[in-house]
């Protein structure tokens, strides 16, 4: 006793090295899972507090800044509806050939699930994971696996998955994120590929196993296939930056940027979708 | 001493809630955001030795990873390492001024960094592609931070340093 009393700066330097070394081999256990349990519960207080203080401040701060602006924009958009109910006319010719179109491609007109509205209390603290926490768990009806969405002007664009669900929060995994796979298409010429984050500082994506012959341009969008079963098809995920050729592959690879940017996602949307797991099982094996 | 420790508690769930609130993603440069967790605990190991460094370093580390994605034990052994390592030099050793503690957060968060390459190597390889691009922004990154931050907490910690040094 008096030998670790005399050398308790090694002994606890030993024992937290063991504690950490069979916590990482172990990986998820009830353990390991209760006492991440109990560092979240201690410190998602404070992290709801802050992301409280921070909101009421910014939306007094808001209110106050933006009551002359106000004033002017109504003015302005009395104007603008007159123009506009011009264009109601022709509206209803486009919707008319979009119907058709869509009808075309085999797109759905809309998603026909229903969804969760949630905020984003918290993202991960480090650089070399990127998740986002939300405030709806699974007391909200979230499931591991759902697909969460935020509207990018009127489309609804793809911001994640849910990865973990605790009683009123959940995880988000971003498209950003390496360790994140989805099936996408090419919004023009239907081709499709799996999709990625491409590292851990980066805001980008790239898409492996897109044929070579495949027409890439500049600027092209990419939306979400149903390969993988989490998503639904249709949903916008980006635009294309740049292809490039792998010389020993008969396939290409694309650099995408998302359409929504990871910094300013405030507000999403989670899809009360299950995923299809045979698909996803299938969709694991591809490394 | 009882209330260093209640200061090092605050500072902690501080910097984490800061840290991983969305509005503190307007300081990334390069993708990269400071670690401030990591520069609390080097000035703790820093100026009260390796026992205090290593406690704090694997109590946060452990807060820090029920916060992230990563597994239990990732981000909680380079900083209770490098609370211990830090520790062992201490203030006795490292001269406090702006170019010492400069060169101290350049070096410990670039040893943090190949302690997570390491572990990521043997426990998470999906990640250690990523890590190298991250290692060396986040040193700068700290590194400039530290004497703002450390002269802060110099201040926080004014009685109890005083208190150490009478006896």
């Amino acid at each position: 006793m008096e030998f670790i009393v005399r050398h308790k700066t090694i002994v606890a330097f030993v024992f937290f090295t063991l504690f950490c070394i069979i916590s990482l081999s172990i990986k998820s256990t009830s353990l390991t899972i209760s006492i991440e349990g109990i560092g979240s519960a201690l410190s998602l207080p404070f992290q709801k507090g802050y992301n409280g203080i921070i909101n009421g401040l910014g939306g007094v701060w808001r209110g106050y800044s933006e009551f002359e602006t106000l004033r002017n924009d109504v003015k302005s958009l009395r104007e603008k509806l007159q123009k506009y109910e011009s264009l109601s006319e022709e509206i209803s010719e486009i919707k008319i050939e979009n119907k058709r179109l869509r009808t075309v491609l085999g797109l759905k007109e809309s998603i026909p699930y229903s969804s969760v509205h949630a905020s984003v209390i918290s993202k991960d603290p480090d650089n070399w994971f990127r998740t986002i926490i939300i405030n709806r768990g699974e007391s909200d009806g979230i499931r591991i696996n759902m697909p969460v969405i935020a509207f990018y002007g009127s489309q609804k664009a793809v911001v994640g998955k849910i990865v973990d669900v605790k009683g009123s929060i959940s995880r988000v995994l971003p498209i950003i994120s390496p360790e994140f796979k989805m099936g996408v298409i090419f919004q023009e010429n239907r081709s499709p590929g799996l999709l990625r984050g491409l590292s851990a500082s980066s805001n980008l994506c790239n898409i492996d196993y897109v044929s070579k012959t495949a027409n890439v341009k500049f600027g092209g969008i990419i939306v979400s296939s149903e390969q993988g079963g989490v998503f639904p098809q249709g949903l916008l995920v980006g635009t294309v930056l740049k292809s490039e050729g792998i010389e020993t592959s008969a396939y290409q690879r694309v650099i995408v940027k998302p359409a929504l940017d990871y910094y300013s996602i405030h507000e999403v949307f989670v899809i009360k979708k299950e995923a299809d797991k045979e698909l996803l099982e299938l969709f694991k094996e591809l490394k | 001493m009882i209330y260093s420790y209640i200061y090092t508690a605050i500072l902690v769930i501080v910097s984490l809630v800061i840290q991983s609130h969305s509005s503190f993603d307007v300081l990334r440069i390069a993708g990269v955001k400071p670690d401030l967790l990591f520069i609390v605990i080097i000035y703790v190991s820093y100026m009260f030795g390796s026992f205090y460094g290593e406690i704090t370093g694997f109590l946060s580390g452990i807060l820090h990873d029920s916060l992230s994605n990563s597994p239990l034990g990732l981000m909680t052994f380079p900083k209770m390492a490098l609370g211990f390592i830090v520790g062992m030099f201490g203030r006795t050793v490292i001269k406090n001024n702006i170019l010492t503690i400069l060169l101290l957060l350049f070096t410990a968060s670039i040893v943090k960094g190949i302690f997570m390459l390491f572990l990521c190597y043997v426990f998470h390889q999906s990640l250690a592609s990523s890590v190298p691009g991250v290692i060396l922004p986040e040193a700068f990154y700290n590194a400039i931070l530290a004497p703002p931050l450390f002269y802060i907490f110099d201040k926080i910690y004014q009685k109890e340093i005083e208190r150490e040094s009478s006896h």
